[in-house]
């Protein structure tokens, strides 16, 4: 399974279009800190405060870390199939459970990677502007560790997440599509729709958005938000890796 | 023992039957050549004895067992489907080098198959970039990757230039010697003529013929292995060529 894994890893670092999300949620981690230290004391803004440091750690994460590894993730493994690179896959492994674990496995080492390593930035970035600015750092307040510890986690479950949506449209356009089309207007109307506005925060974004910023009473308590998370992952997981096992590998001849 | 065994093999699309109670052996040590008018069921045969579709009843076995149940296939057989087969944007040798992971072949077999099939020098070029015949030698490369002792090549003179042909007449020949069981379908029957010992003819789905073309050619009475071909699949053809009769099974 190790040597799985490796060639999976390799397919990433070996993919530009799939580096591209990642650079750039790794860019933003770094301004947006410095987009949020700038704005502070004006327009309405607090100061610069020790108290900003959990939320600057924060703002890594959400949308940009996740729908990047979300990205990278469909692009890799719909684009196994766009590329019919599938057909080298299967025949070097043809358990197609076997391939499928390596995958969601690499999909969930690059989001434990990239979230520490943009955590790893924001507090390089922090620490450098507040102590410019002569503010203490207070690494150990509260929240500080939970964003560490939040935004990794959550960059796990969307690599998991873009990696079986792959798997299971084999097709990256619709792919991310179905996935800006969730995250940006399905999820937003779905409790309109069917008429349960409560079922909002049982829905993938907003279960994120509650792991990230603690539980408020619209939200799902942090434990049960990580729960449903990784439920929406398994599931759509398991599907994935029901359809690869029982579909054929295309080959553009015959 | 035979390598590759087909036994009453059939797989379905809706309506249409792609493979039709197919039955055939190869040994190693030979080269067969697969032939079949465009939609006999070639490439779909070969996909079923790789494990890329499920027949719907049949077997499809190498050294006795499917494909999907192979430990390192890799090491066992080597096959070329299709040249499309490698990320644009990915260098040969990367290529090479994911194919080589999971079957823990070591760069040094990489760089050996790069050289073998004459692609050492564009090996840090994307695939992408690659002309058809440089893409061809590519999935060769990756073919070899594990020194397999059956290889199943699909098409595999498509694109290659006269020296390429020639020198894929070569390496076939010499991995045949070697004692490896070489598959090869093609459409070129002149080319498999002086390539290949043995032929398989489907048409249809259907075995219609299969044997040593040299035996083959002397029970059907025919001049060329083209003659042979156009006379077991044409439309007027019995379902079975009289030939198989006296040649039913290459081992």
């Amino acid at each position: 399974m190790r040597s799985l894994i490796a060639a999976e890893l390799l397919k990433l670092r070996s993919t530009r279009s799939a580096w591209i999300p990642l650079g750039a949620a790794l860019a933003a981690a770094v301004l947006a800190v410095i987009a949020d230290t700038s704005a502070a004391g004006h327009g309405g803004n607090p100061p610069l405060s020790p108290a900003m440091l959990p939320d600057l750690l924060r703002g890594s994460g959400g949308q940009l870390v996740n729908g990047a590894v979300l990205l990278a993730w469909i692009v890799l493994s719909a684009g196994e199939f766009r590329h019919r690179t599938s057909v080298t896959t299967f025949l070097a492994e043809p358990n197609r459970l076997r391939v499928v674990s390596a995958k969601l496995a690499a999909a969930a080492l690059t989001g434990v990677a990239l979230g520490l390593l943009a955590e790893a930035l924001s507090a390089a970035t922090a620490a450098a502007v507040l102590s410019a600015h002569h503010v203490p750092l207070a690494w150990g307040q509260p929240g500080v560790l939970g964003a560490v510890v939040a935004v990794p986690l959550l960059a796990t479950a969307y690599g998991v997440l873009g990696a079986s949506l792959g798997l299971l449209l084999r097709n990256t356009a619709a792919a991310v599509g179905l996935a800006l089309m969730w995250a940006f207007v399905i999820e937003g109307i779905l409790p309109a729709l069917i008429h349960e506005p409560g079922i909002n925060r049982w829905l993938p974004e907003a279960a994120a958005n509650a792991v990230l910023h603690g539980a408020s009473p619209a939200a799902l308590p942090v434990g049960v938000a990580l729960t449903v998370l990784a439920g929406y992952a398994a599931v759509l997981a398991g599907a994935g890796a029901a359809l690869t096992a029982r579909r054929e590998i295309p080959t553009t001849m015959g | 023992m035979s390598t590759i065994a087909v036994e009453a093999l059939t797989k379905r699309y809706g309506t249409i039957t792609a493979v039709d109670d197919l039955t055939f052996d190869l040994v190693p040590g030979r080269i067969t050549g697969f032939l079949g008018p465009n939609g006999a069921g070639k490439s779909t045969t070969m996909r079923l004895l790789l494990g890329l579709a499920q027949p719907d009843s049949g077997r499809a076995t190498i050294n006795g067992r499917p494909y999907r149940e192979l430990r390192d296939p890799l090491r066992q057989v080597g096959a070329l489907l299709d040249p499309n087969v490698f990320h644009p944007g990915r260098s040969g040798r990367t290529a090479l080098r994911i194919a080589a992971r999971p079957a823990r072949i070591p760069g040094q077999r990489v760089e050996e198959v790069l050289h073998l099939t004459g692609l050492g020098s564009a090996a840090h070029r994307r695939a992408g970039g690659y002309s058809q015949g440089m893409r061809q030698r590519l999935a060769l490369a990756a073919a070899l990757l594990g020194d397999p002792e059956t290889l199943i090549l699909d098409e595999p003179a498509n694109g290659l230039d006269p020296e390429g042909v020639h020198w894929l007449r070569g390496l076939l020949r010499r991995l045949a010697t070697e004692g490896r069981t070489i598959f090869v379908s093609s459409h070129l029957l002149a080319e498999l003529a002086q390539t290949a010992d043995d032929v398989v003819i489907i048409n249809q789905g259907r075995l219609v013929a299969a044997g040593s073309i040299a035996g083959l050619l002397h029970h059907a009475g025919a001049a060329s292995l083209e003659d042979l071909f156009l006379g077991a699949t044409s439309p007027g053809a019995p379902a079975t060529h009289p030939a198989f009769t006296q040649a039913r099974s290459l081992s």
